[in-house]
């Protein structure tokens, strides 16, 4: 089922944990709320799961207006930053916890926490207690406890943010997995935009409680809406350098950048993404100088920051990059791949060479 | 010998003397409850020489020990239960809710001020009051008293116990289907036992000992408590020593049959690996 937040706000006292929020994730769509820690994600999934109460606004699941539902009552299903299992109980009584406040038959109630054990890989911990699992294995309880009713909607509240790293990148593909299998509506909140990039059809952004942009992951790559989701969103960051636009090409002391098509002028920020600018030769034209100033090389690439006068600019370059540190050089973003944002508000402007977000066409001619 | 086993046989033989000065007055008790009268006022000795039971049965059947103990053992039981129950949804209303106008803690300060009000101011109020409802000299009466003041002990106890559980265990629970009533029953209280027990301990010996508002506020077997039910022994001409020290034995049995079965609380843990 699909789920709508309609001007949706919250405030604990006088400070707003959550501006008013319009979103709706389509019925059985994964989205993920990214945010720094703060932003009001956590929140807003709370309002969902009836944990707090809107101060303002409606939320619905499919048609049901559940604003003032307890959280019995929405039948959604939520998996904790900290797991929340019940210590008391063994892990067959907490994945059955949910059955049996419903009422279910008892040997179909065994039946399918055995099933839903077997799929998450933890069929043979079943009479174990919570205090005998590893982070891992907990987490797997915990997502078991989520599935193993079929709930409107799967919360999931920084689920991987306590395991290890590799165990991470593991639950990643399994939680993405499973929610296309079981085609259930998932929100899920989370600091790490690669979890979010990866795992998600939809992204929401959020910043001090406002959603900054909605979109899809590749969407909110191209097109970041401000400069907040352009820093956001990619590792490293986006470059953004201060600057103007003069005569159709930005002009930087180190060097200016045409940009074919500008149809602004004036004091701009321009960005571009690490992966989309070439170290070249000092001196090449329609570059930036600068010298090399770290090289980081990872294996399959080498990550190079140059400095400007005073600042310093990420590029992605391959592998095998032999520059010595200190050599002066030059920084060459790819033509159409950079992005301009307003000096003062940090809003996007029409990127060069398009009039207009919607206007594809012009994209495709000036390379995108 | 080696300086570690020197060091083992020291920890025992001090451990060995503690347990010693502890335990005498409990034996001297024991002994002189199964002394004849006589005997009692012979000497010292460390055991009965002719061992009876005769102070016992005067105890109960001379002495009304068996109503004492029934009172105590209601009044004790009713008011405690009574105090958990009140006490643990206050504190749990306390420890999850933040009240407008700071009232969390003005209701912690209330709850407190009438565990620091020394009794002796109490008893006059009280006993004005349990006479103008006819509760004087009733076992009700008591209830009703050491409820009240047993449960500003609890809140406070239990408010401490139940911030300490991570709110994440009962809002899954609330999620999964509970309401938040049956979360707290469910999850959040067999979480908090040995908080519980710890509580319920300490009320309940605080009851059972308490002498200045049991005496003034009963009159006769009727509603007379264990320890006001013993200070009738001690009359104006003699004091009888044996029944005495018979009550003193068969007044501690209930506090420590209480206390084993339920010191097994004390040892487990208070989350027990709930989150990581």
């Amino acid at each position: 089922m699909d789920v709508r937040y309609e001007r949706a706000s919250k405030s604990f006292g006088s400070t707003q944990a959550l501006a008013p929020l319009d979103l709706t994730v389509p019925d059985g769509k994964f989205l993920a709320m990214l945010g720094p820690s703060g932003c009001g994600k956590t929140t807003a999934l709370r309002l969902l799961a009836g944990l707090e109460q809107p101060t303002s606004g409606r939320i619905y699941i499919g048609d049901r207006d559940v604003t003032r539902l307890e959280p019995r009552h929405r039948d959604v299903a939520m998996v904790f930053q900290s797991y929340a299992l019940y210590p008391h109980k063994s892990v067959a009584e907490n994945i059955a916890y949910p059955l049996r406040l419903r009422r279910s038959a008892a040997a179909e109630r065994d039946e399918r926490v055995r099933r839903v054990a077997e799929l998450l890989g933890i069929g043979g911990l079943l009479g174990r207690m919570p205090r005998e699992l590893s982070g891992g294995q907990r987490q797997r309880v915990a997502l078991a406890r989520a599935i193993v009713r079929r709930p409107h909607a799967f919360l999931m509240d920084e689920p991987l943010s306590n395991l290890d790293a590799q165990l991470r990148l593991q639950m990643r593909v399994e939680i993405k997995r499973l929610q296309r299998e079981l085609g259930v509506t998932t929100l899920y909140v989370t600091h790490d935009q690669i979890e979010a990039m990866t795992m998600a059809d939809l992204i929401a952004v959020m910043r001090d409680g406002a959603l900054q942009q909605l979109a899809t992951p590749a969407e909110l790559y191209e097109r970041p809406a401000n400069l907040f989701v352009a820093r956001f969103c990619g590792s490293p960051p986006m470059n953004v350098l201060d600057g103007a636009v003069e005569d159709g090409s930005f002009r930087h002391p180190t060097g200016s950048i045409p940009l074919p098509g500008a149809e602004i002028r004036g004091p701009v920020k321009l960005g571009f993404r690490p992966e989309h600018a070439e170290v070249t030769d000092h001196g090449a034209p329609d570059s930036l100088a600068g010298e090399i100033y770290v090289v980081e090389p990872l294996g399959n690439e080498t990550l190079v920051t140059v400095r400007l006068e005073d600042e310093l600019l990420n590029i992605r370059a391959h592998a095998g990059f032999d520059r010595p540190v200190g050599e002066r050089c030059a920084v060459r973003p790819a033509e159409g791949r950079v992005h301009l944002f307003d000096k003062d508000s940090g809003e996007a402007l029409a990127k060069p060479g398009e009039r207009g977000a919607s206007s594809a066409g012009h994209a495709a001619t000036a390379g995108i | 010998m080696s300086r570690e086993r020197a060091l083992a046989v020291a920890r025992v033989a001090v451990l060995g003397v503690a347990i010693v000065v502890a335990l005498f007055p409990f034996w001297w008790m024991l002994v002189t409850s199964l002394k004849q009268p006589v005997d009692i006022f012979r000497g010292v000795s460390l055991v009965p020489q002719h061992p009876t039971g005769d102070n016992y049965s005067r105890l109960f059947g001379d002495y009304h020990m068996g109503s004492f103990l029934v009172n105590s053992l209601i009044v004790v039981t009713v008011s405690v239960a009574v105090s958990l129950v009140l006490g643990t949804l206050a504190a749990y209303a306390l420890a999850r809710f933040r009240l407008r106008f700071g009232l969390n803690q003005s209701a912690l300060v209330a709850a407190l001020l009438v565990r620091t009000l020394p009794p002796i101011l109490l008893v006059i109020p009280l006993y004005l009051t349990l006479t103008k409802y006819g509760l004087l000299n009733t076992r009700l009466g008591l209830i009703v008293i050491y409820g009240g003041l047993n449960t500003s002990f609890v809140i406070w106890m239990m408010q401490s116990f139940l911030e300490e559980i991570p709110k994440d265990i009962e809002e899954a629970a609330m999620v999964d289907g509970d309401s938040r009533l049956r979360a707290l029953f469910r999850v959040v209280l067999p979480l908090a036992a040995p908080g519980i027990a710890a509580t319920a301990i300490f009320s309940v010996i605080t009851t059972y000992n308490d002498f200045l508002l049991a005496l003034t506020l009963t009159s006769t077997p009727a509603a007379q408590t264990v320890p006001v039910g013993v200070s009738t022994l001690i009359g104006k001409i003699q004091i009888e020593w044996g029944p005495m020290a018979a009550a003193g034995v068969v007044g501690a049995l209930p506090i420590m049959i209480f206390a084993i079965i339920v010191q097994r609380h004390f040892v487990r843990g208070l989350t027990f690996g709930a989150v990581k």
